[in-house]
């Protein structure tokens, strides 16, 4: 392996596939990497990020969206907003890019076994919770009731859409998607976020709730959840921060002294609230 | 001398006014000679400003400093005017930033003060090392009267002066409110001799001078964030898409920097020299605006930051301006 | 310890070894601004010097650094850079400046261990030459530190008159001295005494004191106080402080291209300004000067103290030297721990 954490090994774009359109358009790649052995000693756990870059164009902090169940390669699902991630817009099949990784925590897919979980997505906000729930699905035995929340502006701006309709297929998984406002041939909820989880009314007894999506959402998910019984060291989020180097040394992503890219991502609310800091 | 008792009193009366949100003057600084920037947001705040010779900084950037956070909703913008304590040379920032709309005039309330010329900290520095407690400097008679421990030093105005002020046609504000004392004229004329010995060089060792400096710059842009003019919301220096100029720091991004910062305060730059007084580095760079501010007036008989009702030099075309560089 | 002393005729002999055997960086004064740069001859050192305008930092954790480079495009290839193995030393590098280090150490180490500064400092030998004139606004005694202390450099000259008395606090030291050991002479107690007065008369010009007992819990009840506010007001978001800061390590990394080649390439980056952490939705958490003024004290006084229990500041008063406005590091803390929460 690589001993310079700031190089990365070099990928192969296999796939691009359009989640939404539009100026601030959602693509996931997926990505393979040149070597064989770099791809299969890069192990990670969902809620772990990569720094992924185009030669000449700058590299970017990724939460991997991919389930690590799936070991022939990694997904990223970017959102285009900024100059690299237009550029990685794009990019075509077979192009390549730089990864370096994996990063940060990751949630205790461990510790949550034989428990319930409720997932609470908003927007790109999913990215990090497709690698979740496709982990807990791909071992479903191991935990409880599933209920996965999701929601965006309108039903153009769902991402993972064939993934959640064969998500709402299968019995043991409860799927409740919402569009915050009404729009022709949508039947589900109308509604934001928030409310929708409100309406899902999700029993906090022996569950984990885990969140994330735009700062306002993620503030009213945690009111309600407040609301509904859960506990500070029930929920958790993961968090973004404008990043650097990734590995807790550019000191741009600091939460008071925790970095969000090496300490975190993965906060629980109990630890959010005791850290004082701006985010 | 300014009298500072007649200075607080006026800004008191700034402060207490409704529409007035802080007032930006002179305290006394951390150590000896220091004096820094300070604010007054009540009326007993005022008791701190002081006015002397060694008032250098140009506290007319702090205008354009004003964070300015989304409005949350339903919120009014705060449209309370700004006091400023200001010097001739501040005071035509002031014009200059006005006349490009970057300020209404109505934004500012200016407490004017005729400067008799101000002490350049490095020079005082060198001659009284060391000096902790806080330092009493007054003018008298053409010579500055500086007081330490008892000891009162009479120092000749020339050997302690700011470059700035060797040559300052404008010693009283051109614009103000209230003016602290008498207005007074200005016995001196912008020769520009400093940068003769510059001018006469040849291409070669202009380049030579001049790489020798950019060299040691570290790109810390006190330069730009020191001056009242360099305002941009973005300036093309941070810019990533499209990148003008790299962040690597080395001559020729340095060059860059520094030739694209004067160039963009051509016709703009008034001359108070704030730029070069906080560069860590020493960069001599008032000999650059000094060159550009001596070409304008040569060619187009313009001086910046006199007159609020006047358009910017490069917002203005006159049928006889000089075009022989355009190609 | 073992203690020399190397009479003053040696020192250009032990300069001149020194350049002989290793890339030698030594205060040297460029435009009457004293900095560390390369030489090639003892002559070019200038010891009249408190302390270099940029701190030595930049020998190691250099302001421009290529991280490797590339065939720029979307079939790119990468081309590392080889790693300058060479052994170097820092002649004249401060107690303070030389804690420094000892503090980025922490910051470079760690999980992912970053090869282009730990293979420098690896390769470095610290020379150090005792402050015998502290500044103004030199305050390294508040953190219990001495302008003649030997902890963080491998060797310590200090001037006791007519020679330098030598301490050699490492291995690396005892081997740079072994291999010039006809330059040295063994110290005698006289030797020893004198470098203590030196060293005593050094620390009383220090007459600035930065109040830091229970600084980092102080810090803790008053992130929300309305005192920020008042010391960021006058800021003018410059990244003077930062750069001339011999413990600030932020960095910024950026590819940099032409038509046919690239390299990706890290920058000293500043917190003081707003676009250090803009997130490209337009979202910044640190939007007002107040908040990067308060992150800056925090870094240094709460956040890296809670990491590696120790202040990341040394005292060096640059940043106090060098503001425009007059922030002075030492008063801001001091008033800080007298803020009631």
């Amino acid at each position: 392996m690589n001993n310079n954490p700031y190089q990365p090994w070099l990928a192969t774009i296999d796939d691009i596939k359009e989640e939404v359109g539009g100026e601030r358009a959602i693509k996931t790649f997926k990505l393979v990497f040149q070597d064989k052995n770099i791809q299969n000693n890069f192990t990670y756990l969902p809620g772990q990020c990569a720094m992924v870059s185009l030669l000449g164009k700058g590299e970017c902090f990724f939460a991997i969206s991919s389930s690590p169940t799936k070991k022939d390669y990694i997904e990223v699902s970017v959102m285009k907003l900024g100059k690299v991630t237009s550029a990685l817009h794009e990019c075509e099949l077979g192009d390549v890019v730089g990864v370096r990784g994996p990063y940060g925590n990751y949630f205790d897919v461990k510790g949550w076994q034989g428990k319930n979980l409720v997932f609470i997505g908003g927007g790109i906000g999913q990215a990090p919770l497709r690698s979740l729930i496709n982990y807990v699905v791909d071992n479903r035995r191991n935990y409880g009731k599933l209920d996965v929340i999701y929601g965006a502006r309108s039903s153009k701006d769902l991402s993972y859409k064939q993934e959640f309709a064969e998500l709402e297929k299968r019995k043991d998984v409860n799927v409740h998607l919402s569009v915050d406002v009404e729009e022709d041939g949508w039947k589900k909820f109308v509604g934001f976020v928030p409310t929708n989880l409100l309406r899902v009314k999700p029993s906090p007894k022996n569950t984990i709730a885990i969140t994330c999506g735009p700062p306002i959402m993620i503030k009213f998910v945690i009111q309600n959840l407040e609301k509904l019984g859960f506990t500070e060291d029930q929920i958790f989020t993961t968090l973004e921060m404008r990043m650097k180097c990734g590995i807790g040394k550019c000191g741009r992503c600091n939460i008071g002294n925790l970095y969000v890219c090496k300490d975190g991502p993965v906060f629980s609310y109990k630890q959010l609230k005791s850290l004082q800091g701006e985010r | 001398m300014v009298d500072e008792k007649q200075l607080r009193d006026a800004v008191k009366k700034t402060i207490s006014r409704d529409d007035v949100k802080y007032v930006v003057g002179y305290e006394k600084g951390t150590s000896g000679f220091l004096v820094s920037p300070t604010f007054a947001f009540t009326p007993g705040d005022a008791d701190k400003f002081i006015f002397s010779p060694l008032c250098v900084n140009n506290l007319a950037v702090y205008p354009m400093l004003e964070d300015k956070p989304p409005l949350r909703k339903g919120e009014e913008p705060d449209t309370r005017k700004i006091g400023l304590v200001v010097k001739g040379c501040d005071s035509r920032a002031i014009v200059q930033i006005i006349q490009e709309k970057g300020l209404k005039r109505e934004d500012v309330v200016i407490i004017g003060i005729p400067c008799t010329g101000v002490i350049d900290p490095k020079k005082i520095k060198e001659k009284f090392p060391g000096q902790m407690k806080n330092v009493d400097v007054k003018e008298e008679n053409e010579k500055f009267v500086i007081t330490i421990d008892g000891k009162i030093h009479k120092i000749s105005k020339d050997e302690l002066l700011a470059e700035k002020c060797k040559h300052c046609e404008y010693p009283a504000p051109v614009l103000y409110d209230i003016l602290i004392g008498k207005e007074i004229k200005s016995t001196k004329k912008e020769d520009y001799k400093e940068i003769e010995p510059l001018e006469k060089k040849s291409l070669e060792d202009k380049w030579d001078y001049w790489e020798k400096q950019f060299e040691r710059c570290i790109r810390c842009y006190a330069c730009r964030d020191a001056c009242p003019l360099c305002y941009c919301k973005e300036c093309m220096v941070d810019l990533l898409d499209p990148q003008w100029i790299r962040r690597s720091v080395n001559l020729s991004e340095n060059t860059a920097w520094n030739l694209l910062r004067a160039f963009h305060l051509a016709g703009r730059c008034i001359g108070c020299g704030e730029c070069e007084r906080v560069c860590p580095m020493d960069l001599p760079l008032m000999k650059l605006n000094k060159k550009i501010e001596k070409d304008i007036k040569e060619m187009y008989d313009y001086t910046s930051g006199i007159d609020a009702e006047e358009k910017p030099l490069l917002a203005m075309f006159k049928p006889d301006d000089p075009e022989e560089f355009i190609l | 310890m073992d203690k020399y002393v190397l009479p003053k005729d040696n020192l250009s002999k032990f300069v001149s070894e020194m350049i002989g055997k290793y890339k030698v960086f030594a205060p040297v004064n460029d435009n009457n601004v004293t900095l560390f740069k390369q030489i090639k001859n003892p002559k070019e050192i200038n010891l009249e010097f408190t302390n270099s305008k940029v701190p030595p930092k930049n020998l190691l954790f250099c302001q421009t650094e290529t991280l490797f480079k590339f065939t720029p495009g979307t079939k790119g290839k990468i081309h590392p850079v080889d790693f300058d193995n060479g052994g170097r030393t820092v002649f004249g590098i401060r107690p303070c400046d030389a804690k420094s280090l000892a503090i980025l150490d922490r910051v470079f180490k760690g999980d992912f261990e970053d090869p282009y500064y730990l293979t420098k400092r690896k390769n470095t030998i610290l020379v150090g030459l005792s402050c015998t004139q502290p500044c103004l606004n030199c305050f390294c005694t508040s953190f219990n530190d001495s302008p003649a202390s030997p902890e963080f450099v491998d060797i310590l000259l200090t001037d006791i008159g007519d020679k330098y008395f030598v301490e050699v606090n490492s291995d690396k030291g005892k081997q740079l001295v072994k291999t010039m050991n006809k330059l040295f002479k063994s110290a005698t107690e006289a030797d020893g005494k004198k470098k203590k007065e030196v060293e005593k008369k050094a620390k009383d010009i220090i007459t600035r004191f930065q109040k830091i007992d229970g600084i980092t819990e102080k810090l803790d009840k008053i992130f929300e106080n309305p005192f920020w506010e008042t010391v960021a007001n006058k800021c003018l978001g410059c990244g003077t402080c930062t750069y001339l800061c011999p413990t600030c390590h932020c960095f910024d990394i950026q590819d940099e291209t032409t038509m046919t080649d690239g390299g990706r390439v890290r920058i000293w980056d500043t917190c003081m300004i707003s676009e250090y952490t803009l997130q490209a939705s337009g979202y910044n958490p640190r939007p007002a000067r107040m908040n990067r003024v308060r992150n800056r004290v925090y870094h240094k006084y709460n956040y890296y103290p809670k990491n590696f229990e120790v202040i990341a500041c040394v005292g060096c008063g640059r940043c106090i030297d060098s503001c425009p406005v007059n922030i002075d590091i030492i008063d801001v803390v001091t008033r800080a721990g007298e803020v009631k929460p």
